[in-house]
């Protein structure tokens, strides 16, 4: 849909600002509802994310001895601008991005690593081991995931010739749907986005069992709140980028609903699938596993796009 | 406090803060019976994240510190500081008869006695161990409490 918002209102209202962070809820309130019903559960009443997210906001935070004071309040606020600002880039419900330039894919996936990165920081920043311990495997997931990550959300742009999210959601929308002709990428995308979320199976960096929360253990009230927040927004942005890129995109909220919907389906599955990795395990299936194979398909995709003006004046085009 | 707006954001928060239990779970020297139950009680069966319950690792996310068995000499001081990392406001559920009265271990020579010798307690579930609707019972008290 080609509707454009006037600046304050994009920014603030609808699409981006406020309209993101209720549909951020909306989406995290799916996510667990889907894996309760995996679970053979009742699951959340519907407006549980929103009264988590109060009820965090109107706790007492507590900042701990050792930790830089402004570093500790800025982080979780960061992360959640830059989470907002992804989301102008992409096109949100359907409506066309409010903001685009091009080549603003590498610049969208590089917003989008920021929340991992102050939730490193936010883990190294306090003086407790376990958050330490959850930075480290934080950064070294990021590490792990976002090469195949990007790879896989660059196969369609290559293929197309733009990098630009708004001109690749139309054209998406007119050639085959990229979850049939580069099926690799589509997993290694929806994979490599649980990655970044930290859900199971790879919540190694918040392993409850193991190092209690995390990085984020020492965040108390406020500043778990807005990294909760900015992590469902990121969930919201993820899910709109893959399902315009390999799902055909969307030329209308309605598209945008049920094509993240399904989206939503398939990762509640394998988050109540599988059982944790590793870290190393972790590492191990995105450098041995993923990036090989998603290498191996930009080489075909890269000889195919090339090939094809010889091959069609071959067969007379 | 008679101001509406303010009268209105404590209603919110009270709505908040009703809706969304988290727990963490402490044991101070019980005999596992309880500990059992209450990971019962978090099972699909019973689906307490119907009532927004959920359990959490690090006690600075919690709100309710679910706590059993008597307190043990070497548990206190673990106890007390679990009690105070947790953000204001905050509550605890005693499940037991052990962190009632200490139980079968009151007057051991390594316990301190009950919980509330310790903490200030807001909710006890007495039984031996209790069953798993009894706790979520005594929740469900702690957070008829909070309404005004």
């Amino acid at each position: 849909m080609n509707v454009t918002f006037p600046p304050l209102i994009a920014l603030l209202l609808f699409p981006g600002g406020l309209f993101l962070l209720a549909s951020g809820l909306v989406f995290e309130y799916v996510d667990r509802k889907f894996i309760a019903r995996y679970q053979n559960r009742i699951g959340p009443r519907w407006f549980q994310p929103l009264a988590d997210l109060v009820k965090l906001l109107a706790k007492e935070e507590v900042i701990p001895a050792g930790t830089i004071k402004g570093l500790f309040i800025a982080l979780p606020i960061a992360a959640l601008a830059a989470a907002l600002t992804a989301g102008l880039n992409v096109p949100l419900f359907g409506f066309r991005p409010v903001f685009s330039y091009p080549g603003d894919l590498i610049g969208t996936l590089y917003l989008l690593s920021l929340m991992t990165l102050c939730i490193g920081l936010a883990g190294a920043n306090t003086e407790n081991r376990f958050s330490i311990v959850g930075a480290t495997r934080a950064l070294t997931q990021l590490f792990s995931y976002e090469a195949p990550f990007l790879l896989a959300l660059l196969g369609p742009a290559i293929a197309l010739g733009t990098w630009n999210i708004g001109e690749i959601n139309q054209a998406a929308g007119m050639n085959l749907w990229f979850i049939l002709s580069q099926p690799i990428g589509f997993l290694a995308a929806l994979i490599g986005l649980m990655g970044k979320l930290e859900l199971p199976p790879f919540d190694a960096p918040e392993a409850e069992t193991e190092i209690v929360a995390g990085a984020l253990t020492e965040y108390s009230g406020r500043g778990f709140a807005l990294f909760r927040i900015g992590r469902d927004v990121e969930l919201v942005i993820g899910l709109t980028l893959i399902a315009s890129f390999y799902l055909g995109g969307f030329s209308s909220p309605l598209d945008f609903l049920w094509k993240t919907a399904v989206l939503l389906l398939i990762t509640a599955a394998l988050q109540s699938l599988f059982a944790r990795l590793r870290i190393d395990q972790t590492v191990g299936l995105w450098w041995r596993v993923g990036a090989i194979l998603l290498l191996v398909q930009m080489l075909v995709i890269i000889v195919g796009s090339s090939l094809a003006p010889f091959v069609s004046r071959l067969f007379g085009g | 406090m008679n101001n509406p707006i303010q009268n209105v954001m404590e209603k919110i928060k009270t709505w908040a803060r009703t809706n969304s239990p988290w727990a963490i779970h402490f044991n101070s020297g019980s005999c596992n019976g309880c500990d059992i139950e209450i990971l019962a009680t978090l099972t699909p069966r019973y689906d307490v994240e119907r009532f927004g319950i959920k359990l959490q690792g690090s006690p600075r996310h919690a709100d309710v510190l679910i706590c059993t068995g008597p307190v043990t000499l070497q548990a206190r001081d673990r106890l007390v500081r679990i009690y105070e990392q947790m953000p204001e406001p905050k509550f605890v559920v005693a499940v037991g008869s052990c962190s009632i009265s200490g139980g079968v271990f009151d007057g051991c020579y390594n316990v301190v006695g009950d919980i509330s010798e310790v903490i200030p307690v807001n909710v006890y579930v007495p039984g031996c161990p209790p069953r798993p609707e009894a706790i979520i019972y005594g929740i469900e008290q702690l957070l008829k409490t909070l309404q005004p």
